[in-house]
């Protein structure tokens, strides 16, 4: 029996030649092929059937344009986004060409060596000079640009005229008139929820941290510390995590739900009051309650004041592993052009990145000026930390308001909780 | 023995009765499916569940048979399933057979690894498979789907059946060769067909394992959608709104109707091969 | 194993050497399935280990920063997290739970099916079999709406109003347990029955005619005899229910209220993928692998120490 040392051997060999685990070689394509197939990534919205015609068009417009070349165009879940972009990343050839992504999730792609730099591109591009700064921060990372503002989304307020109506209540003017109005609504309407909140809806929480002077983490560049365990921060915590409850929106079912759940109960007529999106209107509208509701600025602590709303929203980035590199970038700049904004705000509501095509829209159709009116009031982002994406993703934050719903522990010891690992992700990822 | 079953008829007719009981309990949620697949659409979601419906309606199999290419991503399973099973059949067969008729050295730590290599959480599994995938050029090809299924397959499969092969007697394989038979001879056409059902009913667990799996398919399939399997047809339900209850109920009903199929295709056989499986 | 009878009295002892066979003959049959596993098993568990002893995250996956060997700092990060240990009793805990459950109701069912007639006996057979093809994603959504607040019908019947059976730990779990329990009873069934119709029919009937009860029969004449089928059908039951997975994942949104739901599989998920940890979901993988190593250690040791062969 020879097998054994043979064997041995093997092992061994098997053991030199793989002495580090396996990675990428993530380096850019030199590759600029001026035909072929472009593959595109975009979010799956909800009710996305409008969002594809646009698409379609824009689509339809570049493929006649670009003899040779075909668009390929798929919508991808929100939800399971990290799973399919990391992929991509680690595997150029299944990558797309162009991609949508989120605008917290810009530093972490950045950093994990994904996007394109289209610094000069952008610079050159005519429509860009019009992009407000908000959102060109939000493709900016260390002074460059990866990728162009596709629209901004921010949060208010939306209420059923109907109910307020009926109950004879007021339009709530501070956080605490919210509360109580919610409450009301409840008690007079016990199928309703008063003011529907998420568990797992970090953004509809992350106002009530912000209107009480809180922070998610104080710092800049490198050197981020979170701050989500100071006093104002907790004060908005507890703010916001006593609206779970019976009184109001029962924990056992809103502790679970995202911003979608209460916006499609909300559109379900379940609920009186929801925080919900610009970008959440075109929902609303196919919902039940068309007709029957209003949006204004969600209030802050002091009456007449806005809470400062999250300043989310979607750009569009070319990978680095492209091989169609010029096709590509000008995809993108055709896909947020003014005109498909223009259009995309038509058909699903997005608001434009572009001022002036901003202002347009608001001028016609007066839904948009809550929003328009909470982002001048002043918004805040996320720390522009790679580290977020990974604090995002590994839920941190909803696990932080869920414990605190489920009695499991107090603000205190749940923020404290968060703020340490929001630390060792920043320390991490520094 | 009479008296016993006088005395015994009683409890027999209770004892059917749970029988009975028990069916109906063990194929409610099944009921549930299909009938949740036939409702039209705003009975789903009612507040008043009835466990009938009124208006029966193909609205939500319409919404899956128009999925496109869906036919392609029933296609792709078939293929997956079948090759999984017919290859890791062949290929547990003949190494059951190594290690049940023969004695050799690191017999027995092999047959632990066998063991040992079903407690792998396969889940853990993706990323270095990933990898491998990766560098042999297999991501987005059907490929990625049946070489690890093969693998995870193999283990149980040869576990299973080492009794089977055990239980073929000693004197027939003497006689085989007395009469001039060869090896392969006698492995491909006395032995195989003794085994068949044991392959049968070890086959039942890989076919099961490929069809449902979503995993792999998530994991590896990851732009080609050409290449997809029926699992992600049913994924693209579960939308990040509003799931369609409906479509993932006529999803699933479709994806389980030719498992439900095979299973009663080979019920004999199943019962008797798992029977002769852990008896040796 | 001992149960053999018939065709299958065949010595313990395999004959080959006798008829002075190559060696190599059987390691020629056991090419395919080595290679296959080597590649796709082996190698991905050597992986994975060597991924537990480093710092391994999206940055290094990609190749934006070198890789560097931590030694076992993963596996101390892990050890000092509250969380863990929390998921890994809940672990043990559940699956113990779901393995009793699974066994109990496959036994009782399969001696069921020995004592009707044919036409309840194909009715139990097929309901069980409709269970067993059952997609886990789909069981565990069916069962989710099943007990739906809103819509499922389960509350309607119990009179349990909106009760919300995800929301409390307890209940999510027990409602997960039914599922596994529902989907993985079949396969105990239907080997158990196997094997108790192996059975000889005299020897039962002896005992029933010295007047044994049906757990007497059960306790001193089957239990002994289907014994290495009830050990093959528990150390599976262990294998599934410890790496349960899907059920979890979908039934409780990828780990429950915060994270109230977790076992060490979704857990490990979650650290790979949602935080792109790899190193760290590795490591619990690796401690997966060791405590299952460690159960069939002390199964074989049980079976060696009965003079058994495997």
């Amino acid at each position: 029996m020879k097998l054994a040392p043979r064997l041995a051997v093997l092992l061994t060999a098997l053991a030199v030649t793989a002495c580090a685990p396996q990675t990428s070689t993530n380096s850019s394509s030199d590759k600029d092929d001026k035909t072929g197939t472009l593959r595109v990534w975009l979010f799956q919205e909800v009710g996305n059937k409008p969002k594809e015609k646009v698409v379609d068009s824009v689509v339809t417009a570049f493929e006649k344009a670009h003899d040779g070349t075909k668009v390929d165009v798929e919508y991808i879940p929100v939800e399971t986004r990290a799973q399919r972009v990391k992929a991509a990343f680690n595997d150029p050839a299944s990558a797309p060409d162009v991609m949508e992504y989120g605008n917290t999730d810009t530093a972490g792609y950045v950093k994990d060596g994904g996007l394109l730099d289209v610094t000069k591109e952008f610079g050159d591009w005519t429509e860009s000079k019009d992009t407000d700064p908000t959102a060109r921060q939000s493709v900016t990372v260390a002074g460059k640009v990866y990728g162009a503002p596709f629209y901004v989304g921010v949060r208010a307020l939306y209420y059923r005229t109907d109910v307020f109506e009926e109950l004879g209540l007021e339009v709530p003017r501070t956080m605490a008139e919210l509360a109580t109005t919610a409450r009301e609504i409840r008690a007079a309407k016990p199928e309703l929820y008063g003011l529907v909140v998420g568990g797992a809806y970090t953004y509809g929480a992350m106002p009530f941290v912000w209107a009480n002077g809180g922070e998610l983490a104080t710092g800049k560049g490198d050197s981020y510390t979170s701050a989500i365990d100071s006093a104002a921060a907790r004060k908005g915590i507890k703010a916001y995590t006593s609206l779970f409850g019976d009184d109001n929106c029962p924990a056992a079912k809103c502790a679970g739900m995202g911003g979608n759940d209460t916006i499609t109960a909300f559109a379900a007529g379940k609920a009186g009051m929801a925080i919900g999106g610009d970008f959440s209107h075109a929902a609303v509208e196919a919902g039940k309650v068309k007709g029957k509701y209003a949006v204004v600025p969600l209030p802050g602590v002091k009456a007449g004041s806005v809470a400062p709303a999250f300043a989310g929203g979607n750009n569009i980035g070319v990978l680095k592993s492209t091989s169609h590199r010029t096709l590509a970038v000008q995809l993108m700049e055709q896909l947020a052009s003014k005109k498909t904004q223009a259009s995309m705000f038509e058909a699903m509501g997005f608001l434009p990145t572009f001022g002036d095509v901003r202002e347009k829209a608001a001028a016609e159709k007066p839904y948009v000026k809550p929003f328009v009116e909470t982002l001048a009031s002043g918004t805040k982002f996320v720390p522009a930390s790679p580290a977020w994406s990974e604090i995002d993703s590994s839920l941190v934050l909803p696990t932080m308001l869920q414990e605190v719903i489920s009695g499991k522990k107090d603000v205190a010891g749940a923020t404290g909780d968060a703020a340490r690992k929001m630390d060792e992700a920043f320390g991490s990822a520094g | 023995m009479r008296s016993v079953t006088w005395f015994r008829r009683p409890w027999r007719l209770f004892a059917e009765a749970s029988a009975l009981l028990i069916a109906v309990v063990v194929a409610f949620p099944l009921y549930w499916m299909v009938l949740s697949a036939f409702k039209p659409a705003g009975e789903i979601e009612s507040s008043e569940p009835r466990p009938w419906t009124a208006a029966p309606s193909l609205d939500s199999f319409r919404r899956v048979f128009e999925q496109n290419e869906f036919g392609r991503y029933f296609l792709n399973s078939l293929v997956v399933a079948c090759s999984v099973v017919i290859v890791s059949a062949l290929i547990a067969f003949l190494a059951a057979t190594a290690v049940t008729r023969f004695r050799f050295r690191f017999r027995t730590t092999l047959l632990i690894m066998f063991l040992v290599a079903q407690m792998v959480p396969v889940e853990a599994l993706t990323i270095p498979l990933f990898f491998l995938m990766r560098d042999f050029g297999q991501l987005n090809t059907l490929g990625s789907l049946i070489l690890p299924h093969i693998a995870f397959s193999l283990p149980f499969a040869i576990w299973m059946l080492r009794g089977f092969v055990k239980a073929v007697p000693e004197a027939l394989e003497e006689a085989a060769y007395i009469d001039g038979a060869s090896r392969s001879r006698f492995l491909w056409q006395i032995l195989f067909p003794l085994v068949f059902p044991g392959l049968v009913a070890t086959s039942v667990f890989s076919f099961i394992s490929a069809w449902n799996d979503f995993l792999f398919a998530k994991s590896f399939i990851i732009s080609d959608t050409s290449q997809s399997t029926l699992p992600m047809a049913l994924l693209v339900f579960y939308k990040p709104d509003e799931p369609d209850w409906g479509g993932v109920m006529a999803a699933s009903t479709v994806m389980t109707i030719p498992v439900l199929i095979f299973f009663v295709l080979v019920q004999r056989r199943l019962v008797s091969g798992l029977g002769g499986a852990v008896k040796d | 194993m001992r149960v053999g009878r018939g065709l299958s009295r065949s010595s313990p002892r395999p004959y080959g050497r006798s008829r002075g066979r190559s060696q190599k003959v059987p390691w020629l049959y056991l090419a395919p399935a080595l290679v296959l596993l080597g590649g796709l098993l082996v190698y991905p568990i050597y992986q994975l280990g060597l991924i537990s002893f480093f710092e391994y995250t999206q940055a290094q996956v990609s190749g934006g920063e070198p890789t560097t060997f931590q030694g076992f700092g993963n596996y101390a990060e892990l050890f000092s997290d509250s969380q863990f240990w929390q998921v890994l009793l809940a672990t043990v805990v559940f699956a113990a739970a779901c393995v009793v459950s699974t066994l109990a109701v496959g036994c009782a069912l399969a001696v069921l099916l020995t004592r009707v007639r044919a036409v309840p006996r194909l009715a139990l057979m097929l309901a069980a079999l409709g269970a067993w093809a059952t997609p886990a994603i789909t069981g565990s959504t069916v069962w989710l709406f099943l007990f739906d607040p809103d819509f499922g019908p389960l509350n309607r019947l119990l009179g349990l109003g909106d009760y919300s059976w995800t929301y409390g730990r307890l209940s999510a779990f027990f409602l997960v347990l039914l599922e596994v329990v529902w989907c993985s009873f079949p396969f105990v069934m239907v080997t158990v029955y196997a094997g108790i119709r192996a059975v000889p029919a005299e020897v039962l009937e002896a005992a029933a005619l010295d007047g044994a009860s049906q757990w007497r029969i059960w306790r001193s004449v089957l239990t002994p005899m289907l014994r290495p089928i009830l050990v093959v059908v528990t150390i599976q039951s262990v294998i599934w229910d410890f790496k349960v997975f899907t059920q979890i994942y979908v039934m409780t949104n990828g780990g429950g209220i915060a994270g109230q739901n977790l076992v060490l599989n979704v857990y490990a998920y979650q650290k790979a993928f949602a935080s792109s940890q790899y190193s760290l979901g590795s490591a619990i993988g690796v401690v997966m692998l060791l405590i299952l190593l460690a159960v069939t250690l002390v199964y074989l040791r049980l079976l060696r120490r009965q003079g058994e062969e495997i």
